[in-house]
């Protein structure tokens, strides 16, 4: 995928996500984030300080025109941001030092893609939720809401590497 | 050099971490009602948690300082009671005498043995703090014994708890007095001779210091009954727990009868 459909996608991606968060109501349970999908878009090779502010930029810039609680995104994408190199080692492996690639589902299979982006998505669903929900909903409530969200959000991102990704 | 780079590129990321994730949850509990009250209510958790613990600290270390105020100011509540007590007794006798009939000096235990058959304390009160041997050593729970050696700093007391030990001491309620020995056995057990056997003695009456020997003040409150037994079929002997606890013991109190040469001069003149 060239620098520019990169970019390009990266935008779009992040308009459904503006579409879902804005005029997707799926009410309390389920909670749909495509910024961990995002953040794996960021190019591997990138210092952590790059990541974790373009991550805090993009989770900021999501608060503010979906009108929610200004820094509970940010917070979460900083929190799936940080670690995201140390998961790539531990799952995947095997990076190209080309200083602008991005592991798509090609290049890694779909095994590892899955576990890679279900890591990120989970560990974003985690910090949100807990933020958003945490001595206010019960435990059960929350755990429900983790799980149900994790899933459906790492399917929806897979399905969107699927369909961009897997030719170039 | 790459190692140095390396390093200080981890740190610095570590310290961006955290400057952003400070900042999303300032955002966070500036815009979110719900935030706002739970994570500041953590907060104030946090800091009354800390505030508790750091008050408890510095109990610790002001123990000895509080401790000393209020031995100080127990000895002043002791001496005003004894002015009060000889008030009393000078209105009711109407005598011309005002000078209270004890003074205290309060003073802590250096060393003390319970365990033994004829125990003893040290205090850190001698001759230069004006302790002479025969003086009464009590607290505000009981009597303790006898100053029986002084040096210039410190005083050698002769505990109750030791064989041929007596105080004399008395009912609270029926006045009956009798000698109070230490049987050599608890450290918290005496027994009070000598008691009628008409004196009806139950567990849990009061047992106080009669204030039949020059040595200590009356009516300190001393222990209670726990069991009275008829002795040769012509007194009681009742055990008596006391209320002071030896084995704790910090801070007493030196006692001066200050009649203590006139009545020996009394002594003196019987032939």
């Amino acid at each position: 995928m060239s620098r520019s459909r990169s970019i390009l996608f990266f935008v779009l991606v992040f308009l459904v996500q503006l579409a879902i968060s804005n005029f997707l109501n799926l009410g309390p349970w389920i909670t749909i984030s495509l910024i961990p999908f995002l953040i794996l878009q960021i190019p591997l090779q990138r210092t952590p300080h790059v990541v974790m502010l373009s991550a805090f930029g993009l989770g900021l810039l999501l608060d503010w025109l979906s009108a929610g609680v200004l820094g509970l995104n940010a917070f979460a994408a900083l929190m799936a941001a940080a670690p995201r190199r140390l998961l790539y080692r531990l799952i995947v492996n095997g990076e190209r030092q080309e200083p602008l690639w991005i592991p798509l589902l090609r290049d890694t299979g779909l095994l590892k893609y899955l576990n890679y982006l279900l890591s990120l998505t989970a560990i974003y669903l985690a910090a949100f939720i807990l933020l958003d929900c945490v001595s206010v909903r019960p435990f059960g409530f929350i755990l429900v809401k983790f799980v149900v969200s994790t899933l459906i959000s790492t399917l929806l991102g897979l399905l969107l590497a699927f369909a961009f990704q897997r030719r170039s | 050099m790459n190692n140095r780079s390396g390093l200080l590129s981890t740190i610095s990321a570590i310290i961006l971490f955290f400057v952003l994730a400070s900042f999303a949850i300032v955002l966070v509990v500036k815009n979110g009602v719900v935030q706002q009250y739970r994570i500041l209510g953590t907060a104030r958790d946090m800091q009354a948690w800390v505030w508790t613990q750091s008050n408890h600290i510095g109990t610790f270390f002001n123990y000895r300082v509080e401790n000393k105020r209020l031995v100080a100011e127990n000895l002043a509540l002791q001496q005003q009671l004894t002015r009060y007590q000889t008030a009393e007794r000078v209105l009711d006798s109407v005598a011309v005498r005002v000078e209270p009939d004890f003074s205290y000096l309060s003073a802590n235990i250096v060393k003390q043995t319970v365990n033994q058959q004829r125990n003893h304390l040290i205090l850190d009160r001698g001759r230069k703090d004006g302790i002479e041997p025969g003086l009464g050593v009590v607290t505000a729970r009981g009597v303790v014994g006898i100053v029986g050696a002084v040096g210039e700093h410190y005083a050698y007391v002769i505990s109750i708890l030791g064989a041929g030990q007596t105080v004399s001491a008395k009912l609270a309620g029926s006045g009956a007095f009798g000698p109070m020995t230490w049987p050599g056995t608890r450290p918290d057990r005496m027994l009070l001779r000598e008691i009628p056997v008409h004196i009806q003695a139950v567990p849990g009456d009061t047992v106080l210091t009669s204030g039949f020997s020059t040595l200590y003040p009356p009516d300190i409150p001393v222990g209670c009954v726990v069991s009275a037994t008829v002795s040769q079929g012509a007194s009681q002997e009742l055990t008596i727990a006391l209320f002071e606890d030896f084995r704790t013991l910090h801070s007493v109190y030196v006692v001066r009868n200050n009649h203590q040469n006139e009545i020996e001069a009394l002594y003196e003149q019987i032939p």
